[in-house]
């Protein structure tokens, strides 16, 4: 240690060491110290290397606004960059590394950039990096060839290529009130609203509830501010309709009074807790909100005012009474204002020696001047620091006599110190509220922009609305609590606050500037090393506008979003412009008010990206070999391969199998949609093109269905299973489709039937048997029905049982054999399976997969969603004799346009390699054989295979002008796969046209 | 009577999971009940169909949206407009029902098979499930007995509050193993049991 830490004060746990370690060195703090408090303890000043110019930087702040002190966490082969020293708490293990710089932190060939600081002025790059007009270098070739450099010359922190294998959880809350920050205003309002009864979130982005009464050194209630702070917390936290949410930051305001939050649960602990974890991201919906967010210092603009060792005044003085380390020995105090007074005489008595006060103003408060005197040090009012020395680490500062506008003049006097406490004034942390309000306002006397009106439910107390003192703050946020809980602001005497009477009015001074305005570089924002020189540069090159000004510079950018650079940028910006400053606008805040992991934000998935949706024999399938493949979010089996086998020799096994004898494949991913009611013929007849209140009970009919563009929706079969009641299947991809396409029909076009829709598709389980042989399987399987040509008729339905489940049959084609679907209960699926496949082992039934099942309906010409991929019409796909003339149906008013009647659409066609090589699902048809010059593509191949039947590789595919081109010669164009050849355009039934196998 | 086959399979493992540092925040289970029915009733045949629903089940369901009651072996709760899902410990409640709710009444579908009931109980239910959904589960909002229709994503899901500290959700039965999955990874934190 340095000596710096001060005995028995602050929060940490001096019981409980904690070594860590920064850039490869062990280092030793306590439970309770952040890396900056703990490394400021051991000495440590220099924390990392500038954006730009890789200039030495140290501490600045305390808290979440932190520009400088950015840090790498690294756990294992993880790498977080960025992460603010000040925020982040030391656990045992902790490997910490200091950012952009090379090949030490403390000898950094980087810093050779500061040389060249005149060149890497504001807009540096669009300046440089046009590119010649001319030559291999010009336009963006430049960029492109300098950008590799330039990006290992500047920046933050590198992140790694390793999967993030950090657990993330995502957690939906409501309550009556969520008040977003626990200081005084903070606990006041939440005990209020929580005495009311109502259900309190109390979130605070620190360890600690408690804010700036954990180290004001302030008496409240006759109690010590942090021990008054800590029993507030305790009643809050023993009251059952309050939760406390700690190390959690609120960033973003959204419509509803929805807010999100992020909850650091792990980052603070050697490992996390068992299923616990990293971060949480809240979804909080809220009745009101009661935005008791502080507010932050701000620094001054002054030559030199980036040296390690400069610090906000009240950084300083949090070090000092909250975490126990004194940021300095001999420490100055730079003000514009008198709170800097109270850091001031808090520091001496903690042991600092104070240098100096240097205080821009002329005059100051008395109050201000009893602390000056209890802080000891000269008091040099009318002066202002015109620059700093010293290398790594502040020497000294120089003073000089200041005006009211901030030129310094007159004779400098040095004095020697190793810390210097800035202060600009304060403002409001009114990010939330920009986000759920109209723009901000300005206050002439504190200098600063109050929060706006609302635009949504919340109220604001304590500093966040301009309270200077925390008595106001106390006051402020009791009866914010009790207008949240619905109650009257009350005139009840609040606890005593023993505090220092002090002018809460800053002086508007903002930049520091030398008259010849020749004094070394003055940082506005320290994360981009964005100078006051090149804020007036933008000026002077003509980006007045914030925004510009924002883009021109990098001005607020990156991960602090300038909270310490903002005010005092825009100020410098009004003064080149001769406007005041909320003339020339403010930036309205938006999300995130400060870095979210991307892991939080995709929690609810994390690790479970999608859900696998399984068939009733999933698990079956398997089992005995299956390889499955994804449809949508289902699984499927493929093929069953055997040992050795190819794909296509597989699914060419299976769909020979089918033809010769029987085959058995799952089509329990069939969407089925229950259609019941009175009404429910007539409903089917509007949506389908053909008509369905003629379909006999017991009978089952292929259907097409359009959108209302007269497109295309989906096809596929609907069984009549009583007078009032259809079963209707969908494919297996359009099924959540055309259920939203149903439903929206009858809430929105036809409210007056009576349907009612259910989606059944899991309460089926579907086997589909087919081939020569199927019915003699189900005639040994079925009870209870027979299944012969008379009792089930292609397109009948019978009901019978199977292994003793109840079954429904249904014979219908879809691989153009005899053929049936078998429905049975879901949880009966694997037990009829495996029924179908004994009684089917005579014959040897294989099960099939997809390559086969799509093998089997290319051969015999059927569609799916491959063909009817929403831009076809039922002419292109020659079903127009599905498309009923004696009624209307949903689409038949757009069907005759004449787009989608022109003789030129792309049509369906069958195709057959004719150099027997494999073909292409999506290649193009077009008419030349040259690869380089194919010509115009006259259509698309939209399914492949190898047919068993025809022993040729065939396709179907959507042509120009389709049946005109049977018999003629074309080729596939197939870039991608590098696959070019001839093909012959034939009729897409390429198997048993007559239908004559599955009639049979 | 054939078995009905659990769509969890062996992802159900009984016993104590997750952390085991304290005792289980919540016990999962599948109570399997012999039938889930849907039913629904016709614009201004509301209070038919829940009559019907009371001489089939037994069951007087409150008739608001969400309302639901619970019984020993029967519940029943109101899912979305004119829609009620009913359950029953025994198989043949989609057949009762059927008898009492004629199609000028109304529309009854046995889900038995179709939907998967997945039961969540204890000290961290609540808890646990607002990992998954946007809705609020504290007992004055959701009060015993009450359902509500929801979606993680892609799942959709029916819930009722079964006790003060229990519910049970009806989820999709090929969503049902990966909502189960997805939910024990949830439960992980405050440890769980698979009963």
């Amino acid at each position: 240690m340095s000596g710096r830490r001060i005995a028995d004060s602050g929060r940490i746990d001096r019981d409980r060491p904690v070594d860590f370690t920064f850039d490869g060195r062990n280092y030793s703090g306590f439970a309770g110290d952040t890396l900056a408090s703990a490394l400021l303890a051991n000495g440590v000043s220099l924390f990392g290397r500038s954006f730009k110019y890789h200039r030495p930087r140290g501490v600045l702040t305390a808290g979440i606004d932190e520009p400088n002190a950015l840090v790498t966490v690294l756990r294992g082969a993880k790498r977080e960059p960025n992460i603010p020293a000040t925020q982040l708490e030391i656990y045992n293990g902790l490997v910490t590394e200091s950012q952009n710089r090379f090949p030490s932190l403390g000898f950094d060939i980087g810093a050779v950039n500061q040389l060249g600081a005149p060149l890497f002025s504001a807009g540096f790059y669009y300046k440089t990096f046009m590119g010649p007009v001319i030559g291999p270098l010009k336009g963006t070739r430049f960029w492109m060839l300098c950008e590799w450099f330039i990006r290992r010359a500047a920046g933050l922190g590198r992140a790694d290529y390793e999967p993030d294998t950090s657990p993330y959880g995502r957690m939906n809350a409501f309550c009556d009130v969520l008040i977003v920050g626990s200081g005084p205003s903070g606990l006041t309002a939440a005990r209020a609203a929580a005495d009311a009864g109502k259900r309190v979130i109390l979130s605070e982005l620190d360890p600690v509830t408690g804010g700036s009464a954990n180290w004001s050194g302030e008496t409240i209630g006759g109690k010590p501010s942090a021990d008054w702070a800590a029993e507030e917390t305790a009643a809050l936290a023993a009251m059952p309709n309050v939760r406390l949410l700690t190390r959690t930051h609120v960033w973003g305001y959204y419509d509803g009074n929805t807010l999100a939050a992020l909850e650091r649960v792990g980052d603070h602990l050697s490992a996390p807790q068992p299923g616990a974890p990293r971060h949480r991201h809240w979804v909080i919906r809220a009745g009101t909100v009661v935005l008791t967010t502080g507010a932050f210092e701000r620094p001054i603009v002054f030559p030199g005012n980036d040296r390690p060792g400069v610090m906000l005044a009240a950084a300083a003085q949090r070090y000092a009474a909250e975490f126990g380390v004194l940021p300095g020995r001999r420490i100055a105090i730079f003000t514009n204002n008198d709170s800097a007074y109270h850091a001031a005489a808090h520091l001496s008595a903690a042991g600092a020696e104070i240098a100096a006060i240097i205080d821009t103003r002329l005059t100051i408060s008395n109050g201000a001047r009893e602390l000056a005197q209890k802080a000891g040090g000269e008091l040099m009012l009318g002066h202002a620091v015109g620059g700093t020395s010293g290398s790594r680490a502040i020497s000294g500062i120089s003073v000089r006599q200041v005006d009211a506008r901030g030129t310094v003049s007159g004779e400098a006097t040095s004095i020697s110190a190793d810390c210097l406490a800035v202060s600009g004034g304060w403002s409001p942390a009114i990010h939330l509220a920009s986000q759920a309000g109209h723009a901000p306002k300005w206050d002439e006397d504190l200098q600063a922009f109050l929060p706006p009106n609302a635009t949504q439910n919340w109220i604001g107390a304590g500093a966040f609305v301009g309270a200077a003192t925390t008595a106001e703050a106390l006051r402020g946020g009791r009866n914010a609590g009790l207008k949240a809980a619905g109650a009257m602001a009350s005139r009840a005497q609040q606890a005593k606050v023993d505090a220092p009477e002090l002018d809460p009015h800053p002086a508007p001074i903002f930049e520091i500037r030398a008259t010849d305005g020749k004094s070394g570089k003055a940082f506005v924002d320290h994360q981009l090393d964005v100078t006051a020189e090149d804020v007036r540069l933008a000026h002077r090159e003509g980006f007045m506008s914030v925004e510009h000004l924002k883009r021109y510079t990098t001005l607020g950018m990156a991960t602090d979003q300038g909270k310490t650079s903002n005010v005092p940028g825009l100020a410098i910006m009004a003064a080149a412009r001769g406007i005041a400053i909320p003339d020339a606008g403010t930036t309205r805040f938006r999300p995130p008010f400060a870095p979210v992991s991307l892991g939080a934000l995709a929690a609810e998935r994390f690790g479970e990206v999608k859900p696998d949706r399984l068939t009733p024999m999933h698990d079956w399938h398997v089992e005995h070999g299956a390889i499955m493949m994804p449809a949508g979010l289902w699984h499927r089996p493929q093929i069953y391969g055997l040992s050795g086998e190819t794909l296509e020799q597989a699914y060419v096994r299976e769909a020979k199998a089918v033809r010769q004898s029987v085959g058995m494949v799952d089509v329990s991913t069939l969407g089925k949609i229950a259609v019941q009611g009175p009404d429910a013929a007539e409903f089917l007849d509007r949506v389908y093109t053909n008509k369905f209140s003629t379909l006999p009970v017991n009978k089952a009919r292929y259907g097409l269905m359009l959108r209302e563009d007269g497109l295309l929706l989906d096809d596929g079969t609907t069984w009549r299973l009583g007078e009032t009641e259809f079963l209707m299947t969908t494919t297996t991809a359009a099924a959540g489709k055309v259920m939203q396409h149903l439903e929206c029909l009858l809430d929105v076009r036809w409210p007056d039937l009576n349907v009612a829709l259910t989606s059944v598709s899991d309460e089926w389980a579907g086997t589909a048997i087919s081939g020569p042989n199927a019915r003699k399987v189900l005639e040994t399987a079925v009870k209870g029905t027979a299944v012969d040509n008379e009792s089930l008729p292609f397109m009948g339905i019978v009901r019978g049982e199977i292994g003793g489940a109840p079954v429904m049959i249904c014979r219908l084609s879809f691989s153009g054999e005899l053929a049936y679907e078998v429905y049975c209960g879901a949880g009966h699926g694997t037990h009829v399976w495996e029924a179908l496949l004994a009684a089917g082992e005579p014959f040897n039934t294989l099960p099939y997969g997809m390559e086969a099942l799509g093998t089997l309906r290319i051969e015999k010409g059927h569609v799916t969603g491959a063909e009817i991929d929403g831009r076809v019409t039922a002419r292109d796909l020659y079903l127009d004799w599905m498309l009923s003339k004696k009624k209307p149906f949903v689409g038949s008013a757009m069907m005759d346009r004449e787009g989608l009647a022109a003789e030129d659409r792309i049509r369906l066609v069958g195709i057959v390699s004719l150099d027997g090589q494999p073909l292409g699902g999506g290649a193009h048809i077009v008419e030349s054989s040259g690869r380089e010059e194919p010509r115009k593509s006259i259509g698309h191949i939209t399914a492949v295979c190898y047919s068993p039947a025809l022993s040729k590789y065939i396709g179907l595919a959507l042509v120009n002008g389709g049946k005109a081109r049977h018999g003629q010669r074309a080729f596939t164009a197939d870039p991608l796969r590098k696959r070019y050849g001839p093909v012959e355009i034939v009729s897409h039934h390429f198997f048993d046209p007559d239908g004559s196998r599955m009639h049979g | 009577m054939v078995e009905r086959e659990s769509p969890l399979g062996t992802t159900y493992k009984p016993g104590r999971h997750g952390n085991v540092v304290n005792a289980a925040g919540v016990q999962l289970s599948e109570p399997r009940p012999g039938s889930i029915v849907e039913v629904v009733a016709w614009p201004g045949m509301e209070k038919a169909t829940l009559a019907a629903i009371k001489k089939a089940a037994g069951l007087t369901v409150p008739d608001h949206p969400g309302g639901g009651i619970l019984k020993a072996d029967t519940a029943g709760f109101g899912f979305a407009p004119r829609r009620w899902l009913v359950i029953d410990q025994v198989e043949g409640l989609g057949a009762a029902l059927r008898t009492e709710i004629g199609s000028e009444t109304g529309a009854v579908n046995d889900l038995s098979h179709g939907r998967t009931a997945i039961r969540i109980a204890g000290d961290s239910a609540e808890w646990v499930l607002s990992k998954f959904f946007g809705l609020d589960f504290v007992i004055g909002a959701f009060p015993l007995g009450e359902g509500r229709s929801t979606a993680h994503h892609d799942i959709f899901a029916q819930i009722q509050r079964t006790g003060k500290n229990q519910f049970d959700v009806y989820v999709f039965r090929s969503f049902a193993r990966a909502f189960w999955t997805s939910l024990c990874h949830a439960a992980a934190e405050d440890g769980y049991e698979v009963l």
